[in-house]
């Protein structure tokens, strides 16, 4: 079951690191929000929730995270299939293991430089 | 990820740490190559300087724009001849280059006085040009000269004029990416906010980091205008000096070299709440995707799909033909900096090419963080190589072609390894639908060449075959093919025009969309 979930994951991780660029910010804080702004709305749709979208910043989260979910069903099926609660913890374990590569993980030394 | 140690460069051991090799299951946090970095004495660098990076790359594709270096003339020697950022005003920036041609004398008396000299001549020399920017260079910066302070007393002089003065000497910073940083905070604290600009649509971007290469803004814009979406300036391809003092207005940022100019789109988000959304603008699934999210940002996500939808119909089947063609052919991508990212899935992905290597001249440890995580495994990332590494790796990849500046690409050819412009294009624009398929066409003549082949050829030593004739490109590319792709009736080669981007500059037929009710988005 682990090891599935896993596999799952990095299916998931495999398409981000391949085909987004939003993750990449060049600042640790901002690689955190922009993780947290997108895959916590990613989640919200995977499972159907509404999303508040008050801001301009609120709406281009929600434009990366859409994008995303909408790859995720096409590509992944079997999401489509997925309990709410396996998703949950299939997206927090994503969300982990991306803050850890990009930047907990990072050996990006620039993103803590304070003379950016 | 192991780093990698160049038989060549071993005499250089710091530059282990700017070279790894992507190996199978290693992860982002397993091996980085160091980057942004001055280059180490020894090693023959292929990299420009900060002037060069916030003039001739950043600064000067603004078209409406007298463009002068303060310092000695050699240093505006990028100009037509090397760059093919055009425009829509008959490439006034490329015709036309100006410096204030600092001598010895200036170095010792000052220079100030003969600047201001300069600056009046050149605008009533061009009297429709009221807008100038100019450039500090090494010189000008090592004696003190206030440019600001002269700019200003002109400024004064001739109230119709507008000046912006870039500070960024030759050596601010390791390559010319410290010079793209100066010029984007130079810009934002100067002369953004400063001009109120006439909004005509609901849905407003700056498109950032767009430099116009043989007309990529121009198919962008023409995209973008297709939806109803108002592009108030372009930063800087083609881009108007007063359309970019207006860049606080626009609802969204729209980012394509993140490397360059994200600097400025992160200032604007954070004075004026812009967001930032960083998009590909290089291959079919890519470009679809960033479409559709500027659609998807405003609301209006069926004018992109329509345009996507009519785009992939009419290109696709020319874009597979060339890929049945390129599949396996192993590609060398050496570009300056973002095209390392924006082309290392893609080409794989849509032309079927096994990217062998990918470096940066001047790229950040950001940018290998992008471009690792695109390529497939086995791939040799370098930072900032020098020459005699870049051969080093021809000899041992063996690449069928590689996509480079025009300095190492020359360098490859003499190996007999053919190139392609990656920074300026061989027959561009490379973005956009058609324009990939453009991209494709010109890697398909560059690697199945007749000529090339024949390069191959040591009449000194080789056997000269006299027994065959003329060989074209589709007999060396179709060789190995099946027979059903060779005799295919729907895959078909590039059926555009030579000139792909007069047609869109003459075009006025856009729709006209109602606009939106008040609070609709």
């Amino acid at each position: 079951m682990a090891d599935t979930m896993k596999s799952k994951m990095e299916q998931l991780l495999d398409y981000i690191m391949k085909h987004c660029l939003w993750q990449f910010h060049s600042r640790a804080w901002d690689r955190k929000d922009q993780n947290e702004g997108i895959l916590s709305r990613t989640t919200q749709l995977l499972c159907g929730e509404p999303i508040k979208l008050e801001t301009p910043a609120d709406r281009c989260y929600w434009v990366d995270a859409q994008c995303l979910a909408d790859v995720y069903k096409e590509r992944f099926t079997w999401i489509n299939e997925m309990p709410k609660d396996e998703i949950k913890q299939l997206m927090k374990e994503l969300h982990e293991r991306l803050d850890y590569l990009t930047i907990t993980g990072s050996l990006n030394l620039e993103l803590t430089d304070q003379h950016y | 990820m192991p780093y990698h140690e160049f038989e060549c460069s071993k005499c250089i051991p710091e530059r282990k740490k700017h070279a790894v090799v992507k190996g199978p299951g290693e992860t982002l946090a397993d091996a980085l190559p160091a980057g942004y970095l001055n280059t180490i004495p020894g090693s023959i660098s292929e990299r420009g300087c900060a002037y060069c990076g916030a003039k001739h790359v950043i600064g000067t594709p603004m078209k409406d724009v007298i463009h002068l270096s303060h310092g000695p003339v050699g240093c505006t020697y990028d100009t037509w001849q090397t760059k093919r950022y055009i425009s829509d005003n008959d490439n006034f920036q490329l015709k036309h280059t100006f410096a204030s041609d600092m001598k010895e004398k200036h170095v010792v008396f000052g220079a100030e006085k003969m600047l201001k000299q300069n600056i009046i001549e050149a605008f009533k020399a061009f009297p429709n040009m009221k807008r100038m920017s100019i450039y500090q260079t090494c010189a000008s910066a090592l004696i003190g000269d206030d440019i600001h302070a002269v700019a200003a007393e002109v400024m004064e002089e001739m109230p119709d004029v507008d000046i912006f003065v870039c500070n960024s000497p030759g050596f601010r910073g390791p390559s010319q990416s410290g010079g793209h940083h100066t010029i984007c905070i130079a810009w934002f604290k100067e002369k953004v906010g400063t001009v109120e600009p006439k909004i005509t649509s609901d849905y407003v971007i700056n498109y950032v980091g767009e430099y116009n290469i043989q007309g990529d803004q121009h198919v962008m814009d023409d995209f973008f205008k297709r939806m109803g979406v108002q592009v108030l300036s372009t930063f800087t391809g083609n881009g108007s000096y007063d359309e970019l003092r207006s860049m606080h207005r626009a609802h969204l940022n729209v980012l394509e070299c993140a490397r360059s100019s994200e600097y400025l789109c992160n200032e604007l988000r954070v004075k004026y709440g812009i967001p930032r959304l960083d998009i590909d603008g290089f291959g079919f699934e890519p470009l679809s995707l960033s479409l559709r999210k500027v659609g998807l940002f405003f609301g209006i996500e069926d004018r992109a799909q329509k345009i996507i939808d009519e785009e992939t119909a009419r290109w696709k089947p020319e874009l597979d033909w060339y890929k049945a063609r390129l599949t396996g052919k192993k590609v060398c991508l050496w570009p300056g900096g973002s095209k390392l990212w924006h082309w290392a899935h893609v080409i794989h992905e849509e032309f079927g090419v096994e990217v062998v290597s990918v470096y940066t001249k001047f790229g950040h440890q950001g940018d290998m963080e992008k471009g690792i995580s695109r390529v497939e495994e086995g791939a040799l990332a370098i930072d900032d190589p020098n020459e005699l590494e870049g051969m080093e790796a021809l000899e041992t990849l063996k690449p069928d072609i590689i996509f480079t500046g025009k300095r190492p690409g020359e360098v490859a050819k003499k190996v007999r390894v053919p190139y392609l412009n990656a920074h300026a294009y061989h027959n561009g624009p490379w973005k956009g639908f058609e324009g990939w398929v453009r991209f494709a066409r010109d890697i398909y003549n560059g690697i199945f060449s007749p000529m090339h082949k024949l390069a191959f050829l040591d009449i000194s030593k080789d056997e000269i075959p006299t027994d065959k004739g003329f060989e074209t490109a589709r007999m060396i590319s179709d060789v190995n093919l099946s027979e059903e792709i060779r005799s295919s009736t729907t895959l078909r080669e590039y059926t555009g025009k030579f000139d792909c981007v007069g047609e869109i500059l003459k075009k006025t037929d856009y729709p006209n969309f109602e606009p939106e009710p008040v609070g609709a988005l």
